[in-house]
């Protein structure tokens, strides 16, 4: 193969003539963008909805089905509660942080302002939810006490041993979030560096 | 979904098409499937961004700009897929060559641009492209002095992938 730059422009060039659209199907296109609209919706605002329903499912159980007594189980359903809010709080930064990824920014703007993102996303992942899930499991270890009066002994050890189930769960999840983080923010760190090298 | 964006789309679509779809191979090694899905993901993107458009750059710059982000951000997401073999390659690329053109020349150069790092593949591209250093560089975010030894290096590496190729 002739490997003089001029000679691989006209290969190039060349190549490119033959390679004229055939009769585009926009229809198909067009459908296509309507789903990918759905899905980048779903990748903003499908975690804040999870969210959102959890938060009200939970302070309509504590006002109508469970209203609980006691100032130590109040603090609990509190302590619960206020760490929902806070990670509501915590994923509408996310969101912002996220919009702030412009495909229309140069590779190198992109790429830092993927870094900070997935950073703290990682940041999301090792420190605020393992905080929020404390919080949650004091929380909801303080209600104990409470529903143990008025529930059977064996239904209020059978929650107990679900949640523990629910909170090794929750560990593999947190810790595959991690890596999956730690993964991006590797790649990014390597395409920032062959960018300015 | 709006009518009157369809139709600057639509001709963007038809005038930027072959070139995007040519990038997307010579980034994914001649993989057509995966190019045809990335040039796909490209033009969502542009039809996205439409309003967005100032005028500030060319159409072309800026379409580069959408194909550059979107080909890395896409490597990222597919990073786990399987890679293809060289066979593989040399196959799909041969299907490429065959239907679309007699130049038995553009598959090694794909399969050569591919050898290369992601970044440079994309660089090299747009210099293939006729894009000067400028273009380049506002389309990089790094200064044009920078392009341009980084241009001469991805050729010589480049040159250096085609000629162990002859050798082979």
């Amino acid at each position: 193969m002739n490997s003089d730059f001029k000679e691989l422009k006209r290969t190039w060039e060349s190549s490119k003539k033959s390679m004229e659209p055939s009769t585009a199907n926009f229809d198909s296109l067009y459908k296509k963008i309507k789903s990918k609209e759905k899905e980048n919706y779903f990748f903003y605002y499908g975690t804040i909805t999870i969210l959102l329903t959890t938060l009200i499912v939970i302070s309509l159980f504590f006002y109508y089905v469970a209203p609980v007594q006691e100032i130590l189980s109040r603090i609990g359903a509190g302590l619960m509660i206020s760490g929902l809010i806070f990670r509501i709080f915590i994923e509408i930064i996310s969101i912002q942080k996220a919009k702030q990824i412009n495909i229309l920014d140069s590779t190198l703007k992109t790429a830092e302002n993927s870094f900070q993102f997935h950073q703290f996303r990682k940041i999301i992942h090792q420190v605020i939810a393992p905080i929020i899930i404390v919080l949650y499991t004091v929380g909801f270890y303080m209600i104990t006490p409470e529903f143990s009066v008025y529930m059977k002994f064996w239904n209020v050890v059978l929650i107990d041993i679900s949640y523990v189930v629910i909170g090794i769960i929750l560990f593999f999840i947190i810790r595959k979030g991690i890596k999956e983080e730690m993964q991006k923010l590797t790649d990014i760190v390597k395409l920032k560096n062959e960018i300015t090298e | 979904m709006r009518k009157s964006k369809n139709e600057p789309f639509e001709k963007i679509y038809r005038h930027h098409h072959p070139m995007v779809l040519q990038m997307c191979l010579g980034f994914v090694k001649g993989d057509k499937d995966t190019a045809n899905d990335l040039a796909q993901e490209i033009f969502i993107s542009v039809w996205s961004h439409l309003d967005t458009f100032r005028g500030a750059s060319s159409y072309k710059t800026w379409i580069y700009r959408i194909t550059v982000n979107t080909c890395l951000n896409y490597v990222k997401k597919e990073s786990k897929k399987r890679t293809l073999s060289t066979l593989e390659i040399e196959n799909q690329t041969a299907n490429v060559a065959t239907e679309k053109t007699i130049d038995d020349q553009i598959p090694k150069l794909y399969n050569a641009i591919g050898q290369l790092k992601k970044i440079d593949r994309l660089i090299i591209m747009m210099v293939l492209e006729n894009q000067d250093y400028e273009s380049i560089s506002e389309v990089i975010g790094i200064n044009p002095i920078n392009v341009r030894v980084k241009i001469h290096r991805i050729k010589k590496r480049l040159e250096k992938i085609l000629k162990n190729d002859i050798d082979e």
